[in-house]
């Protein structure tokens, strides 16, 4: 049963609307302006999805994954060319690429695996406390700080290991929740680390380069937040392309068979203990490397840039996302990052408007945005 | 004849809960290639003794030896690999997964499971991914056309019969030495029912003939008719062995039955 | 230490040990009915004593002034709002969920619990910054020997200390009670008894809620302060009260909420390091217990059938 090819061009066009749209978004100073095109990207995605055009759009991902994968890549480095010297909107897209990389690793732990993890920016917070202790207190290199970063997450993570595989259901979250106000206040009572007023990172070097500084580049001044975005890209890239890969994989068939019924998965060899280990290690290191590249970026991190509520961001994410979709996710922390900075009417009221919206989803439409679809493990090769 | 060493040899298992004994010194044996029926009322301790076998509960007394090795309080996982597998009374299929994922949980001990293999090595994986393909294509169409046509389908998108033809699948595709089936008509009609068995003994001839099999079915015409042998547990203990006909006859068994006049 | 310090750490020990149980006992009682987390307990905790700081308030302005009747209306003012906003969740946010995986609950109550805390921080005036909370009980100290307690402190401790024995009556010796324990012992046997599942939710919740709102106005009239997080902190380790003495089971969530209480004193007060790390040190216990006894220290019955 030959089938045509679905085309190349649907995907391209939405990759390259959603640059242009992307670009006019971060550009918009104005209030009017901001609604108008948030307004118009609901619109627009409401009519592709009545019409059809949503489902063309997916066809033609799922048949030119490689292509439309680099595609997303060169958009994102078009965009950051676009805004070579402003600080502001490369500082969102950096942080967006990094809250990320923290919800996919999220997702390999709530998505995959089934472990809902409530303190997901305490250990994006471990990173970036690693971060700054390795540049203010340590002579290692600085670059080092990103895998240390992960490293540290994954390893106090492994303190909440033998709770987590041994409690179930609500007992397995108030194992994270605990853990999430005990870092918190952690941070906020330790000296060394600061206290409530946290710590600077001064002087980060790279092979004697200064990457807080604003560089150079064939006579044109670029921000120093340039490097920082493709620093953050290479890290989304890394680690959506490895947990693309551990999901199409015999991997991510044991996790999701773990999640669903954990009996029917120890009746045929699942070792339920191992998966979880490895879920909810990659999770932590992920969320690690990306607290500790933030660190190094903003240059100053305080105990409330972790709390509990940041955490349940997190989860609204996946939620919103879709649980165990990875574009979802993605596309899902880009609204919540950059909106309310964008649309400062909502700045104030953002944690009251997301646990809102998350309410009215987990009600009306608790797939998600973009619900996951099922395994192609080799795409294209169905 | 003297009989071979069995294939699984169970003797005097005992499981409590609390005050309840749910299994009575129980000896059982299954030959290799033999089809042994489990019956008894709701509640004398079928389903317990295949979650005593498959290591879901200890053992509290006595122990089960497989293909030689005791396997008595084994982890789940420890008695997968040696070779038991099962289906569960409420059809355990992973709704949201594709048939082709849910047949290859039942494959887990013969897929490579290392994450440097199967996050690295996309070239080997792949080839191992076609070769599991075709082998769940082959096993779901001996049972029905459809199920291998449609294996990137949803589970949760099939009908009862197909399921648990699934989920016989999923058991099956290991290679294993000994299947045990838990009430697999039910939910389904007589007719549906009938199918289902040819099935299973079709593929077992085809497959691999000394794989055993042992079967909880309150059908007594399925039992009649599949069985070699049959054991009947009432309260937790053995009450009855033997061929259908002799067991059937038995006045004991009968009482369990109807109740004690 | 001398005695007289060491008698107010005690004090101030079994105080929040009596708040944390009537936290916990609303987060047992919620899991007994529907197996379920409703994690806005602790907001709605919060929401109720400023329900009852508004009455407080209001009252003064209609010239009531004697601290008795304020005292009174407060009260009832938090509990009896509580128990209707716990009743009106249970209806339109928990019941509507229940064929849903269990942690959509727990989400979907947590999100809630987060449009309570912004919506007074943003909504009620000020509330963004803490809000005095009224001296209504007589603060005259009573002596025993070298140390002293507050009237005050000791009127709480007698209420709070009420408030638990008639649950506990409520629960095991009314008819109320009894529908209470059939619903949580088995849902299907207790409709077919002709018990009406739905009103026994609600009251189940409207009780718990009721019971957290007291649990608010103590604390407001002990510290004399609230703010708008108090929910979050008193919810949170209500819960983990509940949790290490088993969910579904009083008597497990007041010994939880004693424990964790003494946790937290003995962190402040016995600990080499400093008292700062009361917290840290206690929900690491928490973890610790949770490796150990993976379902509360008064473990539920459970069984899966396989």
């Amino acid at each position: 049963m030959e089938k045509t090819r679905p085309s190349l061009l649907p995907g391209l066009a939405a990759v390259g609307a959603g640059a242009v749209f992307a670009v006019a978004l971060l550009t918009a100073e104005q209030q009017w302006a901001v609604g108008a095109l948030i307004a118009g990207a609901a619109l627009a995605s409401l009519a592709a999805w009545r019409f059809g055009l949503a489902r063309a759009i997916g066809a033609s991902v799922d048949a030119h994954e490689g292509v439309l994968n680099a595609a997303v890549i060169a958009a994102v480095l078009a965009v950051t060319a676009w805004f070579y010297e402003d600080h502001f909107p490369l500082l969102m897209m950096a942080t967006v690429l990094l809250s990320a990389t923290t919800c996919i690793g999220l997702t390999v732990q709530f998505g995959y695996a089934g472990m809902v993890n409530f303190a997901g920016a305490s250990f994006y917070g471990v990173g970036a406390y690693t971060a700054a202790v390795v540049v203010k207190y340590t002579a290692v290199p600085h670059l080092l700080a990103i895998p240390l970063g992960g490293l540290a997450a994954a390893a106090l993570g492994s303190l909440l290991i033998l709770p987590m595989l041994r409690t179930k259901g609500h007992y397995t979250a108030v194992v994270t929740i605990a853990f999430a106000i005990l870092m918190k206040t952690f941070l906020e009572v330790n000296d060394t680390l600061g206290g409530p007023q946290g710590m600077k990172i001064r002087n980060v070097t790279v092979f004697g380069w200064k990457p807080n500084t604003a560089l150079e580049f064939g006579g044109v001044e670029l921000s120093h937040y340039v490097v920082y975005v493709v620093a953050a890209l290479a890290l989304l890239v890394l680690a959506f392309g490895l947990t693309r890969r551990m999901e199409r994989s015999w991997v991510g068939l044991a996790l999701d068979t773990v999640r669903i019924d954990e009996t029917a998965a120890a009746c045929f060899g699942h070792d339920i203990a191992r998966w979880k280990i490895v879920a909810f290690t990659w999770g932590n290191a992920l969320a690690g490397m990306a607290g500790a590249l933030y660190a190094l970026m903003v240059g100053f991190i305080a105990p409330n840039n972790f709390t509990f509520g940041d955490s349940l961001i997190l989860v609204s994410i996946i939620l919103l996302g879709g649980i165990g979709n990875l574009w979802g996710a993605m596309l899902a922390a880009a609204l919540v990052v950059i909106l309310p900075e964008k649309f400062q009417i909502i700045q104030e009221y953002r944690f009251l408007l997301y646990a809102g919206l998350v309410m009215l989803i987990l009600l009306f439409r608790p797939q998600g945005l973009l619900p996951r679809t099922l395994r192609a493990y080799v795409p294209g090769r169905a | 004849m003297l009989a071979p060493t069995p294939l699984l040899d169970v003797a005097g298992l005992t499981r409590r809960f609390g005050g309840l004994v749910a299994l009575n010194r129980v000896d059982f044996d299954v030959g290799t290639g033999e089809v042994v029926g489990l019956i008894g009322p709701n509640g004398s301790g079928k389903t317990t003794f295949f979650n005593v076998v498959t290591g879901i509960y200890a053992a509290d007394e006595g122990r089960v030896v497989f293909d030689g090795r005791d396997i008595t309080s084994w982890t789940p996982q420890a008695v997968y690999e040696a070779g038991i597998v099962r289906t569960f009374q409420r059809s355990r299929l992973c709704l949201p997964l594709s048939i082709f994922d849910n047949v290859m949980i039942g494959n887990h001990k013969r897929l490579n499971r290392g994450l440097w293999f199967n996050l690295m090595r996309r070239k080997a994986f792949c080839d191992a991914y076609e070769a599991a393909r075709e082998e769940a294509r082959v096993i779901l169409g001996t049972f029905h056309p459809d199920l291998a046509r449609r294996m990137d389908e949803a589970v949760a998108a099939f009908p009862m019969i197909q399921r648990r033809r699934i989920e016989i699948c999923r058991a099956l595709i290991a290679h294993p030495k000994l299947l045990l089936l838990d009430e697999p008509s039910a939910g389904m009609t007589h007719e549906e029912t009938r199918q289902l068995m040819d099935d299973i003994l079709e593929v077992r001839d085809r497959v691999d003939p000394s794989l055993a099999i042992v079967i909880i079915e309150h059908e007594m015409g399925v039992i009649e008719r599949i069985t070699d042998r049959c054991v009947v547990l009432n309260f937790g203990q053995k009450i009855a062995e033997g061929v259908y006909r002799e067991v059937a006859g038995d006045r004991q068994v009968q009482e369990a039955y109807l109740g004690v006049e | 230490m001398d005695i007289g310090l060491f008698g107010q750490y005690v004090v101030n020990g079994v105080m929040l040990g009596m708040m944390y149980a009537l936290v916990a006992v609303g987060f047992t009682l919620f899991f007994g009915v529907l197996d379920v987390i409703k994690f806005s307990h602790g907001d709605v905790l919060m929401v109720g004593t400023f329900a009852g700081l508004a009455t407080y308030l209001g009252l003064q302005a209609a010239g009531v002034a004697s601290p008795l009747v304020q005292v009174i209306g407060v009260t009832a003012m938090a509990v009896g709002s509580m128990a209707l906003l716990g009743a009106l969740i249970a209806r339109y946010l928990v019941m509507p969920l229940r064929s849903a995986p269990p942690l959509n609950t727990l989400l979907i109550t947590l999100m809630l619990g987060t449009v309570l805390r912004e919506g007074v921080r943003l909504f009620y005036p000020e509330g963004a910054n803490p809000k005095p909370f009224p001296r209504l009980l007589p603060a005259d100290s009573i002596a025993f020997g070298s140390f002293t307690v507050r009237a005050d402190s000791a009127i709480l401790l007698l209420a709070g200390l009420a408030v638990i024995v008639a649950l506990n009556l409520v629960i095991n010796r009314t008819k109320l009670g009894l529908a209470i324990r059939a619903v949580a012992q088995d849902e299907e046997t207790a409709r077919c008894m002709g018990i009406n599942f739905t009103l026994i939710v609600l009251v189940t919740f409207a009780i718990g809620s009721g019971v957290a709102a007291f649990a608010g106005v103590m604390n407001g009239l002990y510290y004399n302060e609230i703010n708008f997080g108090m929910g979050l902190l008193l919810g949170v380790a209500g819960f983990s009260a509940a949790i290490i003495g088993g969910l579904g089971n009083i008597y497990g969530a007041i010994l939880g909420g004693f424990l964790f209480a003494a946790l937290q004193t003995i962190g402040a007060v016995a600990l080499p390091f400093a008292s700062a790390y009361k917290d840290v040190f206690a929900y690491a216990v928490v973890i610790a217990i949770m490796a150990w006894r993976p379902s509360g220290l008064i473990a539920e019955k459970t069984s899966e059938r396989v």
